[in-house]
């Protein structure tokens, strides 16, 4: 390794260590002056996790609270540092390190809401959605068991044993009213599957049935529409299904699938 | 006291700009103050779509647009992430920025011999030695051959420094330009945190001799900003107004080099945007102050 790569690897090195340390820097600054240096890049790197979590995962803040999310940010940074100079994308192990974090052994639904939480920042990011509508006229001229459903980007499926839609609304300015009723379904350990898609530049989720989530989910592995809708069942309204789907944005097209 | 804006008087072509961050989104879109030119961080819109990226579509249509990169990592000898690299080259295909510019940093390291190489996103100092001008030479080439133009690459604010320098940093800025080709935007700002954290005893005179080694032709732009002091260490934190000694800097800079576009940079403590277009209205006093004495002394008034 060359020296340059070696200085370059040994502050990354200190940078995510447990404990500030300049003894195995060579550094023209010493004593408390380059303790003091060192930490002001370990301070920005605290900043930088809070505030990029913080961003990605504002359920898991509310519900921990603002001191133990910042502490939980800086462990995480050094568990798992960014890979890219975009932080945006940094965060997408955090709802499995949360969720075998021992400190939620009593909130198992943590790393749930973690997941929910990851999927609206994600679909807020993803491509604009551009309705390719003739593409629909397909439906009415082709078989379903060759046509394929492409979803708008970011429309993803959070399934959960616990209601995590009720407990990211309580988060998204819910009353009295809403934090009690998530707090009953998290008692009765009621789950639900949320639909997350984009309204306007906001990413939302709703709770679906489970015809509904079956559905999303074979549409979301890209299978034919005629499985779709069997593993929907029979109570799957397709028809009106579509209506809401085009209305709010959440297709980009239908596909011909190639032998 | 200042003034309430910049004298009407002359060209208004000279203006200075400011770093668009997400508090003054709304605001600039709507009211769209004169400014000579925004600057975003460009890794704050490397997303495929969303919100950030059409406002700053938006305010394309309004103002010319510089994208400022903190994380290319261009002094990394671990080299430049291939997936920053293809996000930074859609961004300007998308955006046609006046500017394209980072800074003269490492980001990307591992931190164990041959682990994975990670990213500090965060200006992580280099050494001002042979070694690393060849590694932010190879660097700054590779991202310029990508992006089909010159980039600029800033100058920074150190915290820590290393005993085995052996090029002084205006020197080691005009070999990267010369080499690369690329050109220096001068951050007046982190010379003077410099100054002050070396405890230069005259910081001011410690800047202006930075400044006078810095051959001419190289500098493109130039940034401004706030800086506070802590307990040992003065910290280059864009969260204040720019200080009278960076001020005085850029004056000197601007008696050097000419008028240049530049920029007030303020990134936490985000306050009203009036502040920050008042901070960019005296930068463009200046500007013009400093175009009005030159076309005087070339008329030899």
């Amino acid at each position: 390794m060359n020296i340059e790569a070696e200085r370059q690897q040994r502050l990354m090195a200190q940078l995510l260590a447990p404990r500030a340390d300049t003894a195995a820097l060579a550094l023209r600054e010493s004593g408390s002056r380059a303790l003091r240096g060192l930490q002001a890049y370990r301070a920005n790197a605290d900043a930088s996790a809070t505030r990029a979590l913080a961003t990605a995962f504002p359920t898991v803040q509310a519900l921990v609270g603002e001191a133990d999310f910042e502490h939980l940010a800086r462990e995480f940074w050094r568990a798992a540092p960014p890979l890219r100079g975009d932080l945006g994308e940094w965060g997408d192990t955090f709802a499995a390190w949360l969720a075998a974090h021992p400190q939620f052994a009593d909130g198992p639904y943590i790393g749930d809401c973690a997941r929910l939480d990851w999927a609206l920042h994600r679909c807020e990011r993803a491509a604009d959605n551009t309705l390719d509508a003739d593409s629909i006229a397909r439906l009415g001229d082709t078989d379903s068991a060759r046509l394929a459903m492409q979803l708008a980007p970011g429309v993803a499926l959070v399934e959960s044993a616990w209601p995590i839609v009720m407990i990211l609304d309580a988060h998204r300015g819910g009353d009295d009213a809403a934090f009690a009723a998530a707090r009953d379904a998290i008692s009765e350990q009621r789950g639900e599957a949320a639909l997350v898609a984009r309204q306007g530049w906001r990413a939302t989720a709703i709770a679906i049935d489970a015809g509904s989530a079956a559905w999303t989910r074979r549409l979301l592995a890209g299978d034919d529409l005629a499985g779709a809708l069997a593993a929907a069942g029979e109570q799957f309204d397709f028809s009106a299904w579509l209506t809401t789907a085009i209305q709010a944005a959440w297709v980009k097209g239908i596909r011909v699938l190639v032998d | 006291m200042r003034q309430a804006g910049p004298s009407a008087s002359v060209d208004d072509g000279l203006r200075a700009g400011i770093g668009l961050r997400q508090p003054h989104y709304a605001e600039v879109i709507q009211a769209s103050p004169p400014l000579g030119f925004v600057e975003v961080h460009s890794e704050n819109f490397f997303a495929d779509g969303g919100a950030a990226l059409a406002v700053l579509t938006e305010a394309r249509e309004r103002y010319d647009v510089s994208l400022h990169g903190v994380g290319l990592g261009l002094g990394s000898a671990a080299g430049v992430d291939a997936w920053h690299l293809d996000r930074l080259a859609r961004l300007v295909r998308r955006i046609e920025p006046v500017r394209v510019s980072d800074h003269a940093s490492f980001a990307r390291a591992p931190r164990a011999a041959a682990g994975a190489v990670l990213h500090a996103n965060d200006l992580l100092p280099l050494a001002f030695t042979k070694a690393s001008l060849d590694i932010l030479c190879a660097n700054v080439m590779q991202v310029q051959d990508r992006l089909k133009r010159r980039i600029l690459v800033e100058n920074l604010s150190a915290y820590l420094s290393f005993p085995d320098d052996s090029i002084s940093e205006p020197a080691y800025f005009a070999a990267l330009c010369e080499r690369s080709g690329c050109a220096m935007l001068l951050d007046v700002n982190n010379i003077m945190v410099n100054a002050l954290n070396l405890g230069a005893p005259d910081p001011i005179a410690h800047c202006k001799a930075f400044v006078d080694a810095l051959p001419q032709g190289i500098v493109s732009e130039i940034h401004l900003a706030g800086y506070c002091e802590t307990d040992q260490i003065v910290i280059d934190d864009h969260g204040s107004r720019v200080r009278p000694d960076v001020w005085t800097v850029y004056e000197h800079a601007l008696r050097r080099f000419g008028t240049l576009p530049t920029l007030v940079e303020w990134d936490t403590e985000v306050p009203a945007l009036a502040v920050l277009t008042g901070e960019a209205d005296h930068a463009t006093r200046l500007l013009r102050a400093a175009a009005a004495t030159r076309a005087g002394a070339a008329l030899g008034v």
